[in-house]
């Protein structure tokens, strides 16, 4: 027996030799972009709402946008899928782009862009019909030829609503529970097959078991879909979302983009003092 | 200011924590010195004394819960608590090392008191491991990585110290077999400073990690 003492007392072995921490998850190396913006400005008439955003969201994951309210947040989603064509006065400079192409050119149909680019809003919206009726109102418009039922069922099962509406397919959305109703729109973006789902505050009017459902959602649907969302809900941000995009509203006035991560990166360790202040909750 | 009673709560476990760290500074002091006069009664203040250490550990520890549960922290504040949390542990444990030492100075109090030399040389390593746990305590009040990762580096002369007290009481023990209970007492003393020593390098990794967010490991 060696009468040195050890340097590490204790047991020696593979299993105990120091290894460093693991690197974090390169943005980057994780998915392709899905949506972009270049240098997007966007303005009502003459105020200027958005400027200089630059921002990626991969593709299959949830990206949160988060940050005070009036920073821009539902302005810069309602931008992907051209929303702001409703607005009179409303325009766009820069781009924005999905799978590369530029999505802001009068040429674009805006129809087919919604169809591809879904949006689901803060208070549930499911039209004055049936379940069914809601669901197959986007398939019937675009003239789906296929089996309906099949496409009404698919869409339901994926917004983990089936099993609670399977048996009263035909009974008014208007109906279901706040919670429900909001899967029913989520079933009714769903059935036409978009490749963005848009959510602005989904889970807002929703109770908290509803709300876990709606972010329980999320995650099964960017296995498929790419996903944005809206939420004032900073621990909803964390939890529910992969990336996270923090906006707030510059001294002039205008939402700029703050910082963009993975989230747990931006709630561990936020690069940005602004962040960190939001998101710590010294500031609102 | 929004967050009042959050700040509040966050101040109670800073003051916990600074609270413990002055406790286990002053433990080890008086153990060493109990040892180096050879005084039961320090020695006995060392060990009633531990339990307050320990008890401090409790409510910073339910007061870290508390904060998580209802308060939901994230970034710096998460790290301060996490940390916080940490940082308790590593001063109960430092604690327990400094009762350990006040324990085996009553027993060495009762044996016959041997060679001066490693006396000298178990001061000179106190003396060093209560200025490291002083001043990553001050790194820890400052939030100061830079001064916490400076405090883990001077780890080497401690364990330089030891490996020296080691060597000896091992000559001491085959020479003088009739006081190896006595060598091994010091032997152990030895062995606890040293350890105290890694705590406070412990210590320092929770400070970079309350401070960064980064893991690390310091040698």
């Amino acid at each position: 027996m060696s009468a040195e003492p050890r340097e590490q007392p204790g047991r020696d072995g593979a299993a105990f030799i120091k290894s460093g921490p693991e690197p974090v998850l390169e943005l980057s190396q994780d998915q392709p972009t899905k949506v972009a913006t270049r240098d997007l400005n966007f303005y009502y008439g003459d105020f200027l709402a958005l400027k200089g955003i630059n921002l990626e969201v991969p593709r299959n994951r949830v990206t949160s946008l988060i940050g005070p309210s009036g920073c821009g947040k539902s302005t810069l989603i309602r931008v992907f899928n051209r929303m702001y064509d409703l607005v009179p006065g409303a325009r766009v400079e820069g781009q924005v782009l999905i799978d590369g192409e530029d999505v802001t050119g009068k040429h674009v149909d805006a129809v087919g862009l919604r169809q591809r680019v879904g949006m689901v809003f803060q208070k549930p919206n499911p039209f004055p019909m049936s379940i069914y009726d809601n669901v197959a109102y986007g398939p019937r418009i675009l003239g789906w030829r296929k089996n309906l039922d099949e496409l009404v069922e698919k869409s339901l099962r994926q917004a983990a609503l089936w099993d609670e509406v399977k048996d009263r397919l035909h009974r008014s959305g208007l109906a279901l529970s706040g919670g429900q109703q909001q899967r029913l729109v989520i079933a009714r973006v769903l059935a036409v097959e978009p490749e963005v789902i848009l959510m602005d505050e989904p889970a807002s009017a929703l109770d908290p078991i509803a709300t876990l459902k709606i972010e329980d959602l999320t995650h099964e649907l960017k296995k498929t879909y790419t996903i944005l969302i809206v939420t004032h809900n900073m621990q909803q941000a964390a939890r529910a979302s992969d990336y996270a995009a923090f906006m707030m509203m510059s001294p002039e006035r205008y939402g700029e983009l703050v910082e963009f991560g993975p989230t747990v990166e931006i709630f561990n360790r936020p690069k940005s003092k602004l962040t960190e202040d939001y998101i710590t909750g010294r500031f609102g | 200011m929004i967050r009042r009673h959050f700040e509040e709560e966050l101040d109670e476990v800073r003051t916990i924590a600074s609270r413990m760290a002055a406790l286990v500074e002053d433990a080890i002091r008086l153990s060493m010195q109990s040892l180096l006069k050879r005084d039961r009664d320090l020695a006995n203040l060392v060990v009633e004394g531990d339990k307050e250490i320990n008890r401090l550990h409790m409510q910073l520890r339910e007061e870290v819960f508390t904060i998580i549960s209802t308060q939901a922290p994230v970034a710096s504040d998460l790290r301060l608590v996490i940390g916080v949390g940490y940082i308790g542990a590593e001063l109960e444990r430092m604690g327990d090392y400094a009762t350990r030492i006040a324990k085996r100075s009553r027993r060495l109090a009762d044996e016959p008191e041997g060679s001066p030399a490693v006396y000298v040389e178990l001061g000179q390593m106190a003396e060093l491991v209560e200025q490291q746990v002083h001043d990553i305590l001050d790194a820890f009040i400052a939030v100061d990585q830079a001064a916490a990762m400076a405090v883990a580096e001077r780890d080497d002369r401690i364990d330089r110290l030891y490996r020296k007290v080691f060597a000896d009481q091992i000559s001491a023990m085959t020479e003088d077999p009739e006081h190896a209970l006595r060598t091994q007492y010091l032997l152990n003393i030895a062995h606890t400073l040293e350890r105290l020593a890694d705590r406070v390098t412990n210590v320092a990794e929770d400070i970079v990690f309350l401070a960064t967010g980064d893991v690390v490991e310091l040698d």
